[in-house]
């Protein structure tokens, strides 16, 4: 696939008796307990600019910036400077890991194939249990992680996707004509929720498929945090902004089972190919309300997800989403085995979601979920408005292996995988090999202890004999280019040798 | 990459499924095994209840 793109996935975390505790102290202890290869509090905040927008201007505050100052000043009382409270690791995978607030949040590298993304998504699994074991062992009050969207109490957090494309593709002409697929595809990308709802607030129990569907007021907006928006307008492309845009994608669940999240990357970024190769708008399926769409189809009791299309037409979410896997097929057709089996798999879900949802359970979180505590239910005589079920649908998302419901019915061989011979144990964290993640991982291999900053887009070493040299990453995306940096970065000695590089230079 | 199908498909579909002749009740199996009985049984009825976080992107 060429459009590269990667997952940023917050956290939630608690104790096993949580009273008392304080989320951000936790997050800040969980994250600097990560003892895996990595160099720490060398992020550059000075590359950032949240308030640029896509769509041609700059704000000049974001409704969350209140929030912001808000939380600046209660972590103004901690005994820690802000790069302390960050406490951001930026990994020998290539990968960032970091206190979000009051959230862990584990930011895959660029990955240019579904394969490396399940196997950096699941480094990063892994990296928080072992954070999780070493921040505070023996305790018998252990730290909990869940891998979920909510608190059930209208607090939720994101797992958001970042796609990288080329700048020729417009921003109306994205963002409008990837609308209708975005609210469609929780059918199989939903992780499923015993509850509804809204911000701040539980609204009343009952079943929906997604977890994040209740918390969106807006189509597009340049905030994350309050009106959240389907897609972010950020104007950042970590990348050189006169070719390149980056997608930055609010809404989406965090996914347990790889092969909710290879149909969810996977469509999206065939969907996205088909855009930037010059799909009319004609062709595109319009929703006469997404926003209300949204809510509905999460909310559907039937599953049969019917909605409103453009010209007063009643249509499903099952066929916007074969109408926008026809679009793909027309205007990115399949190039590699890893399209053909892409598409395959994402007609075949549709097809079962429509025959029976049920049958899905194999693939999807929301069905496996609702089968699951659906049946121990029945079996238990449990009530349909039992808060236990919440306490169910949060031990779904626990990531300790032992503990957590999905990891159980993994264990027990309930869910397909689309990778079936990629070892569970995965590679550790190793950068993808594709991408200009492999020449920042690498530098902080070989030169950890020398490295002052690292970005998205270029990395900063001390040199040996006095002075700085900056790797700039922001147009590295060329297959060749990687592979000739990561020749000269092997053979390497120092950070001088890595001169030669045509996007190495002193400052 | 391999085809992503690494279970042998049912047959037929399920009973009660399809045939666009309106909503139906879920289908719903019961878990078969005790392990992950046990383990669903341990999940503290309150965890949720006191599981409170603060509000992300």
């Amino acid at each position: 696939m060429d459009i590269q793109f990667g997952l940023e996935t917050e956290i939630g975390i608690t104790r096993d008796r949580p009273e008392g505790i304080d989320v951000v102290a936790e997050s800040i202890a969980l994250v600097r307990s990560a003892t895996a290869p990595g160099v720490r509090s060398c992020w550059d905040y000075r590359r950032e600019d949240p308030h640029r927008d896509a769509r041609g201007f700059r704000v000049d505050a974001l409704r969350q910036d209140t929030d912001e100052a808000n939380y600046f000043a209660q972590d103004a009382s901690r005994p820690m400077s802000f790069a302390e409270i960050k406490s951001d690791l930026v990994l020998r995978n290539g990968a960032r890991f970091y206190n979000d607030h009051a959230h862990p949040e584990y930011c895959t590298p660029e990955c240019s194939t579904l394969r490396e993304l399940f196997r950096q998504d699941a480094s990063g699994d892994r990296l928080l249990m072992e954070c999780a074991a070493a921040v505070d062992p023996g305790s018998d009050n252990p730290v909990r992680l869940y891998k979920n969207n909510t608190d059930f109490l209208g607090h939720s957090y994101g797992c958001h996707e970042n796609y990288l494309l080329p700048r020729s593709l417009g921003w109306s002409a994205l963002a409008g004509g990837i609308q209708a697929f975005l609210v469609t595809r929780q059918i199989y990308a939903g992780a499923g929720k015993y509850g509804w709802e809204d911000e701040d607030r539980f609204l009343h129990p009952g079943f929906q498929v997604a977890q994040r569907s209740d918390f969106f007021t807006e189509l597009q907006s340049v905030d994350t945090m309050q009106r959240r928006p389907l897609v972010n307008t950020r104007d950042e492309p970590h990348a050189d902004p006169a070719r390149f845009r980056r997608f930055h994608v609010i809404i989406g669940d965090a996914n347990l089972s790889p092969f909710a999240t290879y149909l969810k990357v996977g469509a999206t970024a065939l969907v996205l190919r088909a855009l930037a190769s010059g799909a009319p708008a004609g062709k595109i399926p319009r929703l006469s309300d997404p926003l209300g769409a949204l809510r509905s189809i999460s909310r559907d009791p039937a599953w049969k997800w019917e909605i409103g299309a453009a010209a007063s037409r009643r249509t499903t979410a099952i066929e916007v989403q074969r109408a926008y896997r026809e679009l793909a097929l027309e205007y990115a057709p399949p190039q590699t085995d890893e399209d053909q089996g892409l598409f395959a798999a994402w007609s075949e879900i549709l097809d079962d979601l429509e025959r029976e949802p049920g049958s899905t359970s194999d693939r999807l979180d929301w069905t496996a979920k609702h089968r699951l505590i659906e049946g121990f239910r029945e079996s238990e005589g449990i009530e349909a408005d039992d808060p236990w079920l919440r306490s169910l649908d949060l031990a779904y998302h626990e990531l300790d292996r032992e503990r957590g419901l999905f990891y159980g019915l993994w264990e027990k061989g309930s869910f397909r995988t689309p990778f079936p011979d990629e070892p569970e144990a995965g590679p550790g964290l190793r950068p993808p090999e594709t991408t200009r993640a492999a020449l920042r991982g690498g530098c902080i291999e070989k030169f950890g202890p020398l490295v002052k900053s690292a970005q998205w887009d270029g990395v900063v070493l001390q040199a040996s004999g006095g002075g700085r040299i900056e790797l700039d990453l922001n147009a590295v995306f060329d297959l060749g280019q990687v592979q000739a940096g990561l020749g000269v970065l092997a053979a390497a000695h120092a950070p001088e040798d890595l001169l030669s590089l045509p996007f190495a230079k002193r400052i | 990459m391999p085809d992503p199908i690494q279970k042998p498909r049912p047959a037929s579909p399920a009973p009660g499924g399809g045939g666009g002749d309106g909503p139906k009740e879920p289908k719903v199996e019961k878990p078969n095994t005790d392990d992950l009985l046990k383990r669903m049984r341990k999940v503290d009825p309150d965890q949720a209840r006191r599981y409170r976080q603060r509000t992300g992107e």
